[in-house]
């Protein structure tokens, strides 16, 4: 019964979404309020029953009802309670239904928590918000229906895929689609807005939080998404440029660019068509990647369906969606009013400059993922891109916006003044340049840039708590002055700081990584001692053990450090009897924020073994910036100018009162 | 400054940052795109020794030679041909005799393979999408794969 | 019934979602939406001046283009009235009242399949078992059909087939056990003995090489050890067969359920004399080791036929007959086997026991009619 239960709360959300989708729209164009008022408990409803029929899968996941065609194909009764849980989106139809139960929710938040919003807005926001719904309901519903039965439920399943059956995995993808899924209302009320024909600064204020949310959770599921493959794939690599990290990673760019430009619009009432552009291209980069990653158009592990039918499903969805988004776009863009002039150097100068090379990163990493594919279809010519490309087109648009970042804070809005700037991050330089100078006499080898690179981090680095003591008047005002200060900053500011900080962190981590980092494959013998990096480990031998679902080979490691022993490593390699495959689960041993990361190979002959040993210096740095990233995120989003109006019953008419 | 003044800054200092990407982007696929080939591919097109490409196709059941120092040899085969890959370094977890693999990598001057990586991400339900479209075009789909799959596995790495 | 009456339950919360917001009284836009924002603006310029953050001419500058928003906003709020129509209202009603639940119930009977109920693994254990085995074996066969690389799968179906008989299938399901699941001691060992059975108790040259596969996974494999000594035994290399299997005793853990069975065999192997059965003696073995392949067969067929002879005399010796029974089997004579077990039969009918000893070992040798 259950299965059912969840099938049918499925329909009655599709059913739900139409109604949704169409009735506030048309009460808010002919200014109806009861029509209007429909649009928050239908979207409440919806998210409701998404959210039943959510629950009903995983209680099928749970319970091993392997009648449920999904469950048969991708669970096994012996796995562990959470990985029968998060199977139920480790595969592809569970994983749309999560996507729209996100998508659910965030019109739900909207309807519960944007009672700050003007009616109409509102209506026209949850209405869009709904048509994508409706799509991707009928999508799940007719060509990935998690609920599809089996007759005669076979007696085991098949269980998941090993490489999925790890705990970053439970969490990743949630909060990747959050990320994702979290700009649809960004789009929806930049449609919005085209529909009203009407767009200010009082717009951007409205879709500020909710595009900030959007990128915090994105920011912190591409770094779970990154840390994943690093444990798990055991090369050790953390960003492949994979074309479904792309796939998330262009989505983040565009929605980067979207933030900076929407404080511009806020501030100036300026930049409206552009900001209004990016918040489209943002979705539609989302919607590109759930394309990209569902259609199986792309060879990567990923990929859990290759059915054609979906994948010219997920076209059509994509091409009406951003097709009707830019033909809306392009017809009543020419009717919003430009306002707010400004200098090349100032402020916005600075934000357009940021927005300017994102948006060309992003573009370039849209060419390297698609070029392959739009080659193979038009000449039959199969062709890689790989890291090669990304780092020769990326990183050198790149570098420019990481040595402008610091600059941008510190401009006056209108006209800017970069002498005085650059006078006022001299700190910041010197900085730098001891880091430069230390790294030169630190290190042996390694790239004549990478010193450069480390000063560039610090740079940002430096720049980010410059801006926080030059507006708290650190040293140069009587400390308690500085800490009233500090508490009277708006959290944004801190926020946005944080934020620049945590990219410089990322920063240096990856330069840290990336040059100095050591790999060493070797086959060991029990009790022979391999050494990298001062360490010395010491191979114990190997020792077979049985999980729940598979049985591995553990190899035992001791590492010492100058002879004192700091701990031990235990890489395995698992086999899955169900699936009649394998996998490799490296072990780590972090020393601050470095690690020693070790993997085994093929045990060969006399109880030997290969491993792959790497010592990652400063490595966690490029997660923790990203956390970093996250709360400052986070810090931004509770000021109270950003808050949204807390949920207040329609009936008790809203006071007009100062919001101060 | 003109507003007329302003708007072409703007314009300008976009349209050569754009310029500077198209530079980068075209320089790049000129340099770092590796093609994929199946053994026939190599051998039909004569790929010279010394050009990076991409060699995918199936392992041929019974060629993994494993040496001292991890240096293995394998061939990899479409079907029609077959190309000896020499490859030093540890084989992937879902690397097996008879199932596919990507490979990449120059063919030295003796027509050997030399692979600095092997790619083998697929389970049983998965094959790399490259080496499934030559598999098909050389007519060795299904039945061929299938047969060498049911048999697959023996040499556990 | 429970299903419908939950599925109606729904419904009807859905139909309500769109009923209750029509039904209130609309609440009047209270408007001032975009002032708020721009006062806000205002309060937060006045703030950065007052903390010094921004200079006069500055503040001043952006105050007057936050007015000039705010007196648009201002102005826009008022120019348009709300309505509200009591005919949209009902049509919308309607359609939330009527289109709603036909087109999710529509669309769930052609989608959903409400008859099935559903599965849970406890369920399903605690369920009498309505399916034969027959049934069973059959569905995990079609599933192995269409995945042949689930080694757990054959994992579990090999015993299966091996008490059905059926040991060609198991042969071949326990092969791919290996294959898909990793050799094991165990896994080996099984694969052996499903081979034996298949050759109806013959130890062969695949099986021998199998079992000693086993071995050097885990030396101590017992049932591995007990079929090495049987393949000595019958390949004549009695001594061997003795010490392996003397080794096996040796090593065996107190309460292991098959050391007397292997006590048997070895008593019978070292001619035991309890019996007068004629075993072959350590003279005779001698000889039939230094015996080509043909002359050391038709030793093995004389002798018996000679215990054959015997019985048919005095049919009293049961493990005389089982011998006989063991031994045609592994010359293949199975036809003389089976007579051999017949009058066997015969010869304990009544005593239920014997018969099923008899029987058990028809089954092991897969003689069973």
């Amino acid at each position: 019964m259950i299965p059912e239960l969840g099938h049918y709360a499925l329909v009655l959300a599709f059913a739900l979404s139409l109604i949704q989708a169409t009735v506030p729209i048309y009460g808010a164009r002919s200014n109806d309020a009861a029509l209007m008022s429909v649009a928050a408990p239908t979207a409440l409803a919806q998210f409701v029953f998404v959210a039943l029929s959510f629950i009903a899968l995983i209680a099928c996941y749970v319970t091993s009802d392997f009648s449920v065609a999904t469950t048969f194909e991708n669970s096994h009764s012996a796995m562990p309670l959470v990985y029968k849980i998060t199977s139920a989106w480790g595969n592809h139809e569970g994983s749309m239904l999560l996507w729209v139960l996100i998508l659910a929710a965030f019109g739900a938040l909207v309807a519960l928590f944007g009672n700050n919003l003007p009616p109409t807005l509102k209506a026209n926001v949850l209405g869009v918000q709904s048509w994508i719904a409706a799509a991707f309901f009928l999508f799940i519903l007719l060509t990935s229906n998690p609920f599809a039965r089996l007759a005669d439920a076979p007696l085991e399943g098949r269980d998941l895929n090993p490489l999925l059956q790890d705990l970053g995995l439970a969490i990743h993808p949630p909060l990747l689609y959050l990320g994702y899924v979290g700009f649809s209302i960004s789009f929806s009320f930049a449609i919005a807005a085209l529909i009203e024909g009407r767009i200010d600064a009082a717009w951007a204020r409205w879709v500020r939080p909710w595009t900030l949310l959007a990128w915090m959770f994105l920011t912190i599921g591409i770094a779970m998404g990154s840390y994943w493959a690093y444990y798990e794939l055991g090369w050790g690599g953390w960003w492949f440029w994979d074309p479904v990290e792309n796939a998330s990673f262009m989505p983040w760019l565009a929605g980067t660019a979207l933030l900076h430009s929407a404080l511009v619009m806020e501030k100036r009432n300026a930049l409206k068509v552009w900001t209004l552009l990016l918040a489209i291209l943002a979705f539609s980069l989302s919607l590109l990647g759930t394309f990209l990653v569902r259609s199986g158009v792309l060879t990567s592990v990923h990929t859990f369906a290759s059915d054609p039918l979906r994948g010219v499903f997920i076209l059509a969805i994509l091409v009406v969606f951003i097709g009707g988004a830019f033909s809306l776009f392009a017809w009543r863009a020419p009717l919003l009013k430009q306002g707010g002039l400004f200098a090349p150097v100032s402020r916005e100068g600075a934000l357009v400059l940021n927005n300017l090379f994102l948006t060309t990163c992003c573009a370039t990493v849209f060419v390297g993922t698609l070029y392959p594919l739009a080659l193979e279809a038009l000449t039959g010519e199969k062709i890689s891109v790989g890291a090669p490309f990304f780092n020769a087109t990326f990183w050198p648009l790149f570098v420019p916006l990481l040595i402008a970042m610091p600059f941008g804070p510190l401009m006056a809005w209108k006209r800017g003044d970069v002498l005085g700037v650059t006078q006022r991050l001299f700190g910041a330089f010197a900085l730098a340049l001891v880091g430069i100078a230390a790294t030169y006499a630190v290190t042996t080898g390694g790239p004549v840039l990478a010193p450069f690179a480390i000063g560039l981090a610090i740079f940002v680095v430096g720049g980010a708590f410059v801006d926080l003591i030059e507006r708290t008047g650190l040293g140069k005002l009587p400390l308690p002055v500085t800490l009233k200060r500090a508490a009277g900053l708006p959290r944004s500011a801190w926020g946005g700081a944080i934020a620049h900080l945590g990219i410089g962190i990322t920063v240096f981590g990856i330069v840290c990584e990336t040059n100095w980092a050591s790999e060493r494959i070797a086959a060991v013998k029990p009790q022979e001692t391999i050494s990298l990096r001062g360490y010395d480990l010491t191979f114990e031998g190997l020792t077979q053990r049985r999980g729940p679902n598979y049985t591995e080979q553990l190899g035992t490691f001791v590492v010492r450090s100058g002879g004192v022993e700091i701990g031990t490593l235990q890489p395995s390699k698992r086999s899955f009897a169900s699936r009649g495959s394998a996998t490799s689960e490296a072990a780590l041993l972090t020393r601050g924020v470095s690690q020693l990361y070790i993997s085994l190979g093929d045990p060969g002959a006399g109880g030997s073994v290969t491993v792959r040993l790497y010592h990652k210096p400063l490595v966690l740095l490029i997660w923790l910036g990203a956390v970093v990233m996250f709360l400052g995120g986070g810090l931004s989003l509770s000021d109270r100018r950003l808050r949204v109006g807390a949920p207040k019953p329609a009936k008790i008419k809203p006071s007009l009162q100062p919001a101060e | 400054m003109t507003r007329k003044q302003r708007r072409i800054t703007l314009i300008g200092v976009s349209l050569g940052v754009l310029a500077v990407a198209v530079g980068l982007v075209l320089s790049a696929l000129k340099d770092s795109i590796v093609f994929f080939n199946s053994p026939t591919d190599v051998l039909e097109k004569h790929v010279a020794a010394g050009t990076r490409i991409r060699l995918g196709g199936l392992v041929s059941p019974g060629s993994l030679e494993r040496n001292d120092n991890m240096q293995v040899r394998f061939q990899v085969t479409d079907g029609n041909h077959a190309v000896t890959v020499a490859y030093q370094g540890l084989l992937p977890d879902l690397f097996r005799e008879g199932q596919g693999v990507v490979t990449e990598g120059a063919l030295d001057p003796a027509g050997v393979f030399r692979a600095d990586t092997v790619l083998a991400k697929h389970d049983e339900n998965y094959m790399p999408k490259e080496v499934a479209d030559s598999l098909k075009k050389q007519g060795h789909w299904k039945d061929d794969y299938d047969k060498k799959g049911g048999t697959a596995g023996k040499a556990t790495p | 019934m429970t299903l419908w009456f939950l599925l109606a339950i729904m419904t009807g919360a859905a139909v309500f979602a769109v009923l209750w917001p029509l039904g209130r009284r609309a609440a009047l836009p209270s408007g001032g939406y975009d002032v708020r924002v721009y006062r806000d603006q205002l309060d937060e310029i006045g703030r950065d001046r007052a903390a010094g953050r921004i200079g006069e001419a500055e503040a001043e500058a952006a105050r007057i283009e936050v007015s000039r928003r705010l007196l648009a906003a201002a102005e826009h709020e008022t120019s348009e009235p709300v309505v509200t129509g009591p005919g949209r209202k009902r049509v919308v009603a309607l359609a939330a009242l009527v289109l709603l639940p036909l087109l999710s119930g529509g669309l769930y009977l052609t989608l959903g399949s409400p008859s099935l109920p559903g599965q849970p693994l406890m369920a399903r254990a605690k369920a009498p078992e309505a399916s034969s085995v027959e049934q069973l074996v059959a569905q995990v066969e079609a599933h192995l059909a269409n995945n042949p690389q689930d080694g757990r799968g054959w994992e579990v179906v090999a015993p299966v087939y091996m008490t059905l008989g059926r040991y060609e299938d198991a042969v071949r399901a326990l092969r791919n056990s290996v294959t898909y699941n990793g050799p094991t001691a165990t896994r080996e060992t099984d694969l052996g003995e499903a081979m034996v059975a298949e050759s109806r108790g013959v130890v062969t040259l695949e099986a021998k090489q199998t079992f000693q596969r086993a071995l050097t996974l885990d030396p101590r494999e017992p049932r591995a050890r007990y079929f090495l000594g049987l393949s000595a035994q019958q390949e004549g290399r009695m001594a061997e067969a003795v010490a392996t299997w003397r080794d096996l005793i040796a090593s065996a853990p107190a309460d292991a359920p098959w050391v007397p069975f292997v006590r048997e065999e070895l008593a019978r192997a070292e001619g035991a004399p309890q019996q007068a059965a004629p075993g072959p003696n350590a003279d005779q073995m001698a000889a039939a080791a230094e015996m080509d392949p043909q002359q050391r067969q038709q030793m093995i067929a004389g002798m018996v036929e000679g215990l054959a002879e015997k019985l048919r005399k005095d049919g009293s010796d049961f493990e005389g007959w089982l011998r006989l029974v063991r031994a045609y089997t592994v010359l293949g004579e199975r036809d003389k086997a089976k007579s051999a077990a017949a009058d066997a039969r015969r010869a304990v009918a009544g005593d239920t026991d014997k018969i099923q000893q008899l029987d058990a070992l028809l089954k092991g040798l897969g003689l069973e009619s």
